[in-house]
């Protein structure tokens, strides 16, 4: 079996944050990691050929730098790993993401046919959780998303668990299929000596427009239909009133209570009225 | 693992890497072993290099695109009371000209991973995110190499280099190092202080690119012996304030306490002034200097860097101490691997190395510093203050005349301490680095 | 100025502006900026000062002096007005044979943004046997639902729903379509968007038009929350963007407004599609509550986080018919299960009150909370962010003033039933 998992760099978002007063980018110590439930997709594709035999490749579009994601992958027991790196592809939004992503699917397919594709099922960066769904769009493949369990493969079906609204449902489908991953699906390994080593050694494979095969006019900025026009803070929801409850303690409570009675009168009473009821 | 190496480097520091470049150089092969993310994790922003040991290293560093802050075009010092101090410094333009880069302020975090890449290009192998926990020794108690907390983790090596830091529980587990003893170490904090490049341009008087070095001396250790710095980087300000171990535990000070009050001193207060706190953290120092020094060498391993303890307290050298040492020590194993004799006697060219060169010279020469700092707290207290006293009182204008001052400054100082105390005690800092 | 040697002027990137989006990278036509440490370099030899990476900078992080001077060009115009495309567009989506209750929030959403553009509101509504979802969609404010009605559609299938949605949009055309960022909701949109090769923006917290050009401004936290985008689609129709539920406001219900409701017929293919074979719904925990729907949350944070105040709190919610949840300091520390997690990586929340008991208020949590009508913090320290937002803020031991608080709040509530 030969499965593809698509990768991405991400900043270690925690630290990202916009000056209020300048509108300027704060980005101390930013960190770039490989996708947290992208590395669970390869944990698992993995999983999966040490079960059923067969090989895994991970493949990452991105700036050079995010070869470091990729070593990540072979790390835990990728196979292969191939960079779609080049100028053509920034400023790419999912749409044209998912494009060039299947572009490269397409070559590797003609290789070695591809029986399985498995994504993060969001990047952590973006939250947007398109491309996976893309890729099965632009490949004709079966969709699976939120798949938090594998159950087996069979006669060319795959049987999983998918996390869905209200529930979770047990769904059967043709191969060639792409799945994405929840966290659930597998805990991911801690790397032994000798894989770190492989990954570290490991000679990343780099491909551009003109291997891929791709649309000019569908990469990149010029194939991305939604365009940035601003960024900005969060905003600010402006203060309100204060109580110092350290020096005065009770009166401070009792004052509060008293403004939050009058000021908010009418949905004090509707709360209260609510309340009794349920308690009764 | 079944895959041998030559060299075993544990640590990707400046130490380690600087060895590294040396081993691929000639051909060997070597592997890193690096517990942090990737090297210059868990190290801490803001330090000096000096281009003169780098270029021993990387003759072509500033090509390889070096991750220089700012080249140093001034060194200060500062001897301080608790709101008064003197400052003295020497600046001059052949820092910007023929010796540019003479000493230059790197992030670590950065210049380590940089450093590391450099290694890699040359052909080490540099595995971070591994912990070694334990040497690899044959029946002889020679070293064959390392264990790391991986699975499938042994490493065996003919050499192994520890250039692991100060900090080293390795060294625990082993042995190879006694624990550093508290009035051994100081405990540095470090903060780095965000501002416009340009301000720091204004405040620091340098043109783009350039920057100043400050050490600083006197009342902010709170009487304790330590040294503080403050570092032009290209957009932050690196403030370094460190005491002895022992002082800090005795006096139960706070190290993040001293950093807050020396940031308040009325010289350091306006050059950080609208900062923003980017980066704090808490190091160790090995300031105990030539005595403290482990054995260098044994069967199958050398010790580099702050992991031998090598750091001149006086001239805040630690970096370039490790850079060297860690080229000396891949030179040594060069020469025993061809001669195939990595035991103790094969690598003792090691020790003979390093004490022709400066690291041992200066280490020697450094070696009763620590304690006269350590020993002489009227340093940090009663002089700063006598100092303070008299200029204080020489630079007011009151009418009163320069003579009358001067008696009136003596007599201060003849009732705080005597003129042969302080003789004695210039006496003794002078022996103690002649 | 900056020129380069051949005295040209050049563009610069702004220190501190860049967000490393890469956008001039595809823009520039020499090829001459490449990235370094995560921001654009601009090599000035190369530059030829054509001002694209300037155009193109999302964040004015790129200057040329002389754009700078000409002041740029509005960027309203579309280059090739797509008039065919009228109205705003809502994917209805069907649970347990009713709409979702996301669905008719974007209805109100829809109303809004078609009066803004002075047209109607669609609902799209795939399934079977959906008639009163029909009826309640217009209800909430819907022109003219178009549904198409199919056994092969009461099972949610991704190649199936998004072969159906994509018909509707080919057939009925709107500018705009919803959809509910659930599950469901998140899984077509995007199989949608890349059959018409138009563009998604997910999880939007604010949903405007621009005066101008009349284009959707689609604004949704990314960076984690960190940092808000404003994202246009500009030549594609339709403009496609999800939303998370109880982000919009639900709208009142008229079940005596008018609608149309138009069957369309569909084909799909019927074979080779995946099969469910068992649906198992997730059995409610002891306890569990759904936190999205409480009028009331009594929030815990990391300085609450005590299992010994739990108690406590729970009464205060209790007093005013709401709930616990927390933020996920708490959860981290085992003391509430995840389905408590109130924020960007939890749930989006949007109660009556909301009262933070020891929560300073990391942006991640705020954006989960920005619904809430009113806020309410308790914290020994005043400087903490949500005691900066809160409209009540009171500085002080929440072991102290929570017991004063429940104190008061029932003297309050038997006076009201005295009364009542």
């Amino acid at each position: 079996m030969h499965i593809v998992c698509c990768v991405k760099q991400v900043p270690d978002t925690t630290q990202v944050k916009i000056d209020p007063e300048t509108n300027t980018l704060i980005r101390a110590g930013v960190e770039s990691i490989c996708n947290p439930y992208d590395l669970v997709a390869v944990e698992a594709a993995v999983q999966l050929v040490e079960r059923y035999t067969g090989r895994v490749t991970v493949i990452s579009m991105g700036p050079p730098q995010a070869e470091s994601a990729l070593r990540e992958c072979l790390s835990i027991g990728a196979n292969e790993a191939i960079l779609l790196s080049d100028r053509a592809f920034a400023g790419a939004d999912t749409l044209a993401t998912s494009y060039t992503l299947s572009q490269a699917i397409t070559k590797i397919n003609a290789a070695e046919p591809v029986d399985l594709i498995i994504c993060g099922k969001q990047a952590i960066d973006g939250d947007t959780a398109q491309t996976g769904p893309g890729i099965a769009t632009w490949m004709g493949y079966t969709q699976l998303t939120y798949v938090s369990e594998i159950i087996g493969i069979e006669n060319g079906n795959i049987t999983v668990r998918r996390e869905i609204e209200g529930g979770c449902e047990v769904i059967q489908g043709r191969l060639p299929a792409m799945l994405t991953a929840e966290l659930e699906l597998a805990s991911i390994r801690y790397a032994t000596l000798p894989e770190l080593i492989r990954a570290l050694r490991y000679e990343v494979k780099v491909w551009g427009a003109k291997d891929i095969n791709a649309a000019p006019e569908k990469l990149g900025l010029k194939g991305s239909p939604t365009s940035v026009r601003e960024i900005f803070a969060p905003p600010v929801r402006g203060g309100g009133i204060s109580f110092d409850a350290k020096e005065k303690k009770e009166q401070a409570v009792e004052d509060f209570l008293g403004a939050l009675f009058t000021k908010e009168k009418t949905l004090m009473e509707e709360i209260l009225i609510k309340a009794s009821y349920a308690q009764e | 693992m079944k895959e041998t190496f030559d060299v075993a480097i544990i640590g990707a520091g400046p130490a380690g890497i600087s060895a590294a470049c040396t081993l691929a150089d000639a051909g060997i092969k070597t592997i890193v072993i690096e517990r942090g993310e990737y090297p210059g994790a868990k190290n801490v922003s803001g330090g000096v290099l000096y281009g003169h040991n780098l270029a021993e290293i990387l003759p072509d560093y500033t090509e390889r695109k070096c991750p220089i802050e700012r080249n140093i075009v001034e060194m200060r010092i500062w001897y301080l009371s608790k709101e008064a101090g003197y400052s003295i410094g020497y600046r001059d333009s052949i820092f910007t000209g023929d010796r540019k880069y003479n000493a230059f302020t790197v992030g670590r975090a950065k210049f380590d991973r940089w450093f590391a890449e450099q290694a890699h290009k040359k052909g080490a192998l540099v595995v971070p995110s591994t912990t070694v926990a334990d040497l690899l020794r044959d029946g002889n108690g020679t070293v064959t190499g390392v264990v790391t907390s991986r699975v499938d983790g042994e490493v065996r090596a003919r050499v192994t280099l520890l250039a692991n830091g100060i900090n080293s529980p390795l060294a625990a587990v082993t042995g190879y190092r006694a624990e550093p003893k508290p009035e051994q170490i100081a405990l540095a904090v470090k903060e780095t202080i965000e501002l416009p490049a340009e301000v720091i341009e204004q405040r620091f008087g340098v043109s783009a690119g350039n920057g100043v070095t400050t050490e600083i001396l006197g009342e902010m250790t709170g009487g304790m012996s330590g040294v503080a710095v403050i570092y032009t980087n290209r957009d932050t300000l690196s403030l370094s304030i460190g005491a002895n171990l022992a002082e800090l535990a005795k006096n139960k000070l706070k190290p993040y306490d001293m950093i807050e009050s020396f940031k308040q001193h009325p010289m350091v207060a306006p050059l950080i002034a609208d900062g923003q706190p980017r980066e704090y953290i808490a190091h160790w120092l090995a300031e105990g200097g030539y005595d403290a020094m482990p054995k260098l060498y044994g069967d199958g391993y050398l010790i580099a860097g702050d992991s031998a303890m090598l750091f001149n307290a006086l001239h805040r050298e630690g970096n370039n101490l490790a850079m060297a040492s860690g080229k000396m020590a891949a030179e040594t194993i060069i020469e025993a691997l061809n001669k195939n004799d990595c035991s103790r006697r094969g690598l003792s060219a090691y020790g003979e190395r390093m004490a022709e060169s400066f690291v041992i010279k200066d280490m020697k020469k450094y070696r009763r510093f620590g304690s006269f700092l350590y020993q002489h707290n009227e340093l940090y207290t009663q002089l700063p203050r006598l100092a303070s006293f008299a200029a204080r009182e020489m630079l007011t204008v009151n009418g009163v005349s320069k003579k009358q001052k001067q008696k009136l400054i003596m007599k201060e100082i003849r009732s705080k301490t005597s003129l042969f105390k302080l003789l004695r005690l210039l006496w003794r800092g002078w022996r103690s680095v002649k | 100025m900056p020129k380069n040697s051949k005295g040209r002027e050049v563009a610069e990137v702004v220190p501190g502006k860049c967000i490393g989006c890469q956008l001039c990278i595809g823009e520039c036509p020499t090829n001459v900026i490449t990235m370094e440490d995560g921001v654009a370099v601009i090599e000035a030899e190369g530059c030829i000062g054509c001002g694209k990476c300037v155009d193109v900078c999302p964040v004015e992080g790129a200057i040329l002096f002389e754009k700078q001077r000409k002041k740029k060009a509005p960027k309203a115009a579309v280059a090739c007005p797509i008039e065919e495309y009228k109205g705003v567009a809502v994917f209805i989506e069907v649970q347990n044979g009713r709409g979702a209750e996301v669905s008719w929030e974007l209805m109100g959403k829809a109303r809004e943004l078609a009066q803004k553009l002075d047209t109607r509101v669609f609902g799209f509504l795939p399934g079977y046997n959906i008639k009163s979802v029909a009826k309640e969609a217009i209800a909430y404010g819907c022109d003219i639902v178009y549904t198409l009605d199919d056994p092969l559609l009461e099972t949610y299938l991704s190649k199936v729903y998004g072969k159906a949605l994509a018909h509707l949009c080919q057939q009925v055309k709107p500018d705009i379509l919803l959809l509910g960022a659930t599950p469901l909701g998140r899984d077509v949109s995007s199989v949608v968007a890349t059959q018409l090769g138009t563009g998604l923006t997910a999880d939007c917290t604010g949903l405007d038009i621009d005066p101008e050009c009349r284009l959707l401004m689609m604004t949704r936290p990314t960076f984690g929350g960190s940092i808000m985008a404003t994202i246009l689609c500009r030549n594609h129709r339709p403009q496609m963007s999800t939303v998370r539920p109880r982000v919009m406001k639900l709208p009142e219900k008229d079940m005596q407004r008018r609608g149309e409701i138009k069957k369309l017929g569909f084909e799909a293919a019927r074979d080779s599609l995946p099969q469910v074979l068992e649906f198992i719904p997730r059995t409610a925990e002891a306890g569990e509550v759904d936190i999205t729907r409480a009028p009331v949350l009594v929030v815990v944070g990391k300085g609450a986080c005590d299992s010994k105040s739990l108690p406590m709190l729970e009464e205060l919610a209790h007093l005013l018919g709401g709930t616990i949840a927390c933020s996920r300091a708490v959860i981290e520390a085992g003391l509430l299960p995840y389905p408590r997690q109130v924020g960007q990586t939890g749930k989006t929340v949007a109660p009556k009150i909301y009262i933070g008991v020891g929560v300073s208020g990391a942006v991640q949590h705020l954006v989960g909370i920005q619904g809430s009508d009113k806020i309410i913090a308790i914290n020994t320290d005043s400087q903490a962010p949500l005691m900066q937002i809160a409209d009540y803020a009171i500085v002080g031991d929440y072991q102290q003033v929570v017991p004063r608080l429940i104190e008061g709040i029932k003297v309050r509530t038997e006076k009201e039933a005295s009364k009542g």
